[in-house]
């Protein structure tokens, strides 16, 4: 409701009302930081290959299919989304990842939606499949980035660009769990759960990966289910197998799960 | 053009040994000798879910006052504690140490060749005793349990499990082992989390020496899937800061820090000829500077290549003789001893300087299959000698000057040195040429917070732009 008004009597920049827009703006910008300050300039090559595959890909698929050219922007997110994350040794990988992770959108359906998030599917899948590629969740570490992924979910909230909800519900879950344990139970100070939580990648998974609408429940109480059921999950893959890039195997082995959560709460309406 | 010749010299100047140490766990003192442990140096074998760790014990100070308290994930076995000879530190040390190299500019005018080496690392290794006597501990109620108490070269080792951290404080106490107050709340979550403590003194009935610095590294081997180093206990006696340098070897690739940044150190530098004689300070200044311009919390990358028996080239230049098969084995790759020539090993080293603000969790690690190499390499030019006063001389007089400049700019760039020989170094081969202006890319300093905003403003114009051309255009058509 406000939003609208607030849309209305303002003119927003055309990238605060297009969500896939804002997308492309923040994750750029991620990208652009890390070039600058985090030293990732060394892979350009790698950013350059996998983004350029990912629209290269997603433009075939809009050809073949006759889909819009809008259809265009979700490539770039998915291209930027794995450049973020994916890392690999082996340059095929880096043309591999794109093309798996957008074509996975139109040959794994059911009902004729795609069941994985692309960029987790192209990050997972070389992973399974091939050596020689790994994601990096320490390459992030600092506190401005972590202020910028708050100002990030606020602009989502108010412009209703995203799922917040859905990162809201896998944030607090991993947060109750993360702080039961660890300061609750272990004894451990404050601090050592904060620091987990401003592990940049961590914050891109879930601001940037679990709300993809496409990928995520239609139901607001599935939709909630579904955060907390990964936030689970990641919590037992960390604490207890100590796999440090948890998030992104449980959305992995998840997203099958949105289709039966979506079945199971169809019909429902929730309103606030 | 400047054609560099010959790739002469490689020295290397040991990053200067400070003081003693202390690797994950601490070193306490039952007098009230002042520790300060300032630097430490672990191995860190990674082969599926063996670990194999060896610390250094480089602890400077009286024998008697050592003591060591680490937090291991099982009960060790007395095959799985074992001393090693300190001299495989030395070689992985002298093998992947920042390093300084030398060329030699050709003369344009009358082009020669000069060959000449020089090498300057020596460090000894040193053989070490072994000893196996016995000592006494006495079990009182402390809720502490002795799941295995050994003898191990000079060490009398104990694994001790615990209930609470109380208990475990006052049998240490009990025991001669002087605890920081701070020690006790770190030791309670490693109870909770199920650690076990391995906790070692040195046998003061048997060995012979009372200096500490020939105390012999000791190594545990376990299997476990956490690949960490519990370096919150170390904090506790720690003033400051601490230096930590890891070298790991694992068969896959690169290791690299899960919850913290691993960054790389700047390197293929080209800095002035003065700094030759001062590289330890330079390269101590260096760290500093990326240190904290990485904001204290990130842990650097100094050396990454493959040390496999059968690699090629396993160092460029070579400072220290690579590790052979049989170094590797005693540093706990035991997977190179069936069949060195066909087995694989990748060697990484890291150096971390950590306190406990900056360094609230563990340090957590993983295997990558990342295998490209990396090492902190800076460059010398020597300018070339003899008559120059032909015209290639006079342009390569004239390219000096300005490379020269660019090695201040780069030096003032990676340590702060302002000043020091500045022109004089710069203006050393100027005779008649003047001067051109220089350039250099403005470095951002790293805890400049603004660079996301602005990054994300720019982008919000850009796309904001571009989406409009794109629509205008499509509604044209």
């Amino acid at each position: 409701m406000t939003t609208a008004i607030l849309k209305k009597t303002i003119k927003m920049p055309i990238v605060f009302t297009d969500p896939r827009l804002f997308q492309i703006c923040a994750l750029s910008s991620f990208l652009i930081f890390g070039i600058i300050q985090l030293g990732w300039s060394d892979q350009i090559e790698s950013y350059f290959l996998i983004i350029s595959f990912a629209l290269v890909t997603q433009a075939a698929w809009m050809l073949g299919l006759g889909l819009k050219a809008d259809t265009l922007k979700s490539g770039l997110i998915t291209g930027l989304g794995l450049s973020l994350l994916f890392h690999s040794s082996n340059p095929l990988l880096w043309a591999a990842a794109p093309i798996l992770a957008i074509s996975s959108k139109y040959v794994i359906q059911w009902k004729k939606r795609h069941i994985f998030n692309p960029a987790n599917f192209g990050i997972i899948v070389p992973i399974l499949l091939f050596g020689d590629s790994w994601i990096s969740p320490g390459q992030w570490g600092s506190s401005a980035v972590l202020l910028f992924f708050f100002g990030s979910a606020a602009a989502m909230v108010l412009l209703k660009v995203g799922r917040i909800d859905t990162s809201l519900a896998f944030l607090g879950t991993l947060f109750l769990l993360e702080f039961l344990r660890n300061v609750v139970f272990l004894g451990w100070e404050w601090d050592v759960v904060t620091h987990k939580f401003t592990n940049g990648s961590l914050l891109l998974f879930a601001f940037f990966m679990i709300t993809d609408p496409k990928t995520t429940p239609g139901g607001w109480l599935a939709r909630m289910l579904w955060g907390v059921g990964i936030a689970l999950l990641t919590f037992i893959l960390t604490s207890k197998f100590y796999i440090h890039t948890a998030p992104m195997w449980a959305l992995f082995f998840a997203a099958p799960v949105t289709a039966l959560l979506d079945n199971w709460f169809r019909g429902r309406h929730f309103s606030w | 053009m400047t054609k560099y010749k010959h790739l002469l010299v490689a020295i290397l100047i040991v990053v200067t040994s400070i003081q003693s140490s202390a690797f994950c766990g601490f070193y306490v003192a039952k007098a009230d000798a002042k520790l300060f442990n300032k630097k430490s140096e672990v191995i860190l074998v990674r082969d599926g879910e063996r670990t194999v760790v060896t610390m250094s014990n480089d602890f400077s100070g009286e024998v008697n006052d050592f003591a060591m308290v680490v937090p291991v994930p099982v009960v060790l076995r007395r095959e799985d504690i074992k001393v090693v000879n300190r001299s495989i530190f030395n070689t992985l040390d002298d093998y992947s140490a920042p390093r300084l190299v030398e060329y030699y500019d050709e003369n344009p005018c009358t082009p020669r060749f000069e060959y000449s080496m020089q090498e300057s690392v020596q460090l000894t290794s040193m053989a070490i005793n072994e000893f196996a006597p016995s000592a006494n501990m006495v079990r009182k109620d402390y809720q502490v349990t002795i799941e295995a108490r050994y003898e191990v070269g000079e060490y009398e080792i104990l694994i001790l499990s615990a209930k609470e951290s109380d208990g475990l404080k006052r049998w240490l106490t009990d025991n001669d082992y002087k605890i920081p107050e701070s020690a006790e709340e770190v030791l309670d979550p490693y109870i909770k989390s199920n650690m076990k403590f391995f906790v070692a003194k040195v046998n003061l009935a048997t060995f012979k020496g009372t200096n500490s610095e020939f105390l012999s590294p000791l190594q545990i081997t376990f299997n476990s899937d956490r690949f960490m180093l519990p370096i919150r206990l170390g904090m506790a006696n720690a003033n400051g800061f601490q230096d930590m340098i890891v070298y790991a070897l694992t068969r896959e690739g690169r290791v690299e820090c899960t919850n913290y940044r691993t960054v790389k150190l700047p390197t293929d530098r080209n800095i002035p000829l003065f700094v030759q004689p001062e590289f330890g300070e330079f390269y101590k200044k260096l760290f500093e500077k990326a240190y904290t311009r990485e904001g204290e919390n990130a842990v650097f990358l100094e050396y990454a290549w493959d040390v496999s028996p059968s690699a090629g080239v396993k160092c460029d230049p070579c400072i220290g003789p690579p590790p052979i098969a049989q170094d590797l084995v005693q540093a706990g790759a035991s997977w190179i001893a069936n069949n060195s020539w066909n087995e694989r090993a990748f060697f990484t080293r890291m150096h971390v300087r950590y306190d406990r603000e900056n360094f609230p969790q563990d340090l957590f690690f993983q295997v990558t299959p990342n295998q490209e190499r990396y090492q902190c390499r800076y460059i010398l030019t020597h300018p070339a000698q003899g008559d120059l006063s032909c015209e290639g001389g006079q342009r390569y007089i004239e390219e000096l000057n300005m490379r020269r400049k660019k090695e201040m700019d780069e030096l003032v760039a990676l340590t702060d040195w302002k000043g020091k020989y500045g022109s004089n170094y710069i203006n050393q081969y100027e005779n008649q040429k003047n001067e051109k202006k220089n350039w250099i890319i403005p470095v951002l300093g790293g805890s400049t917070p603004w660079t996301l905003p602005l990054a994300f403003g720019l982008m919000v114009l850009l796309i904001g732009v571009l989406n409009k051309i794109f629509t205008r255009r499509a509604a044209t058509h």
